[in-house]
């Protein structure tokens, strides 16, 4: 086997993951966690029930505020979109704001 | 003189898109506002113009002194998607609105036969690091300006009366096959 080959792979990876590695650290976007709470929270199936591409487009939308109904979920059950209107309701985002949802 | 003519050859008579027919992905998915085929362009120069030089240095100075030029393909892929997903990371920094815009195309990018196909022409070519500088230059030039003018087209192509059958997609593919005659009647001009 030609060692040579793998440890000039390894090498080229590990540069370039460097590279993107400090790139990330100065690029970095703060998202708000809400979003990536939320599509915690919902089933994930991504089957767009909801008339937003995935479950990632429906978590942006209640967070932004473009739908206030958590049964835009068509595959949720009442558990979860109690969950999602509690959580909603009591965490406040960056701005120190709530969104306002129901079931 | 050679390398002016090496990059009007490479922008206009072997044109990346209407002659070797590679990236036509893109140019379906991302033309369809004149505005997002632009930034669409300016991405893919850049990736281009990096990829063809990071490239050439990896193969001359690493592939070859260790003998294993047969990697290249896997080393190629690895430095376009890393370039990539530093534009993907720019672009979300930067404006998050050309980013929403071009959604998955951008990352769509890495496998942009374009990419690939300029990275190892330069080497099959035997370009020195100018001329591959150049190529890296010249092809991506050529593609956005394909891309645009493709994109204009369709935004005409909109609102006139096109036969049910033909509209969307298949009237476009139609566009793009008349372009490329168009750019066949320039073959040979360098």
């Amino acid at each position: 086997m030609n060692i040579s080959a793998v440890l000039a792979l390894v090498a080229i990876g590990a540069v370039l993951g460097c590279v993107l590695g400090i790139a990330n650290k100065y690029l970095v976007v703060e998202e708000d966690n809400r979003v990536t709470e939320v599509i915690e929270m919902l089933p994930g199936a991504n089957c767009g029930g909801c008339g937003y591409p995935g479950c990632s487009g429906f978590a942006n939308a209640l967070v932004e505020g473009e739908t206030t109904k958590v049964s835009g979920c068509v595959v949720s059950n009442q558990e979860t979109r109690e969950k999602i209107v509690s959580y909603l309701n009591e965490t406040p985002g960056p701005d120190g704001t709530t969104v306002k949802v129901t079931v | 003189m050679e390398l002016v003519s090496l990059f009007i050859g490479l922008t206009f008579v072997n044109n990346v898109v209407l002659s070797k027919f590679y990236a036509v992905c893109p140019l379906l998915g991302v033309s369809k506002k004149p505005k997002n085929a632009l930034n669409m362009g300016y991405a893919v120069t850049f990736v281009i113009f990096v990829a063809s030089i990071v490239t050439w240095l990896l193969y001359n100075y690493v592939l070859v002194k260790l003998e294993i030029t047969y990697l290249d393909l896997i080393t190629f892929i690895l430095v376009i998607a890393s370039l990539v997903q530093f534009v993907e990371m720019f672009l979300k920094k930067t404006s998050p609105d050309i980013y929403k815009a071009m959604g998955v195309y951008l990352p769509l990018i890495t496998t942009n036969c374009a990419v690939l196909g300029v990275a190892l022409d330069n080497i099959s070519a035997g370009y020195n690091l100018i001329e591959a500088a150049v190529a890296g230059l010249a092809v991506p030039i050529g593609f956005t300006i394909v891309i645009y003018v493709f994109a204009t087209i369709r935004e005409r192509l909109d609102i006139a009366n096109v036969p049910e059958s033909f509209k969307g997609t298949p009237i476009a593919l139609i566009t793009a096959g008349i372009m490329a005659c168009a750019i066949a009647g320039i073959a040979g001009l360098v």
